[in-house]
């Protein structure tokens, strides 16, 4: 068996494949890319609130406005 | 971020540099999905133009930013509004792409980012584990000028460079 016909099942009811699920991966990922600019920097923000949070304390959280 | 890049927009205004560009991680992040990054690359074309062996001068720089109160460093990163801001002198392929930088807004203030393809090109340049993966992510999901690029790559002799990592 090909290891991207793996299925998985995600939901009730709801089986894909591991290549269907990296299609969607991609998919996610090009739809980030879209994103205004502004967007993309609360994400980077909430990134470094995340890795402050994990002890990285010299990180500092950006001001956004 | 807002006040931070009125701050930038302010050096120009007031003669201080000639131009400037958002470069880095923040540059390709605006052409890519989102991802982690601490500071705020800002590439600077001086006023003056400077020979390979004189010492360029930020100093008129920092002291208008020490006279507005930011004075506060860490490591190289001078904290500007919230953000640490490292000043990179603009020279060879970066000072084009600064003069081929486009012009985006943020929450209403215009500023100039570099392009993908020059992008491209300063990765290769530097050539970190992270430079390269900022390269792939590039080449995924930004629309890239192919033949551009191919210009470009040609010019600063990065072509084998380049697809030694696709």
């Amino acid at each position: 068996m090909n290891q991207q016909d793996i299925k998985i099942l995600i939901k009730e009811n709801k089986v894909i494949t591991l290549k269907e699920l990296y299609k969607e991966y991609e998919k996610t990922h090009a739809q980030q890319a879209k994103l205004p600019f502004e967007e993309k920097i609360k994400i980077l923000v909430d990134l470094q609130k995340i890795a402050n949070s994990w002890g990285k304390k010299d990180i500092i959280i950006w001001k956004i406005s | 971020m807002k006040k931070t890049l009125e701050v930038l927009n302010e050096l120009k205004e007031k003669g201080l540099i000639k131009d400037y560009a958002i470069g880095g991680a923040i540059a390709a992040l605006r052409w890519t999905e989102p991802f982690f990054t601490r500071d705020l690359d800002v590439f600077v074309i001086p006023i003056k133009e400077y020979s390979e062996k004189e010492v360029i001068e930020f100093k008129k720089i920092y002291d208008f930013l020490q006279e507005k109160g930011y004075n506060e460093w860490i490591e190289q990163w001078l904290i500007i509004e919230g953000i640490p801001v490292e000043f990179i002198p603009a020279e060879g392929i970066s000072k084009e792409a600064v003069e081929n930088a486009v012009e985006i807004e943020f929450e209403g203030i215009k500023t100039k980012v570099i392009t993908p393809e020059y992008l491209i090109i300063m990765f290769l340049k530097a050539f970190r584990e992270k430079d390269k993966l900022k390269i792939n992510l590039l080449l995924q999901q930004s629309e890239i000028d192919m033949n551009k690029l191919k210009e470009l790559l040609k010019k600063y002799n990065l072509t084998d460079k380049f697809n030694s990592i696709k």
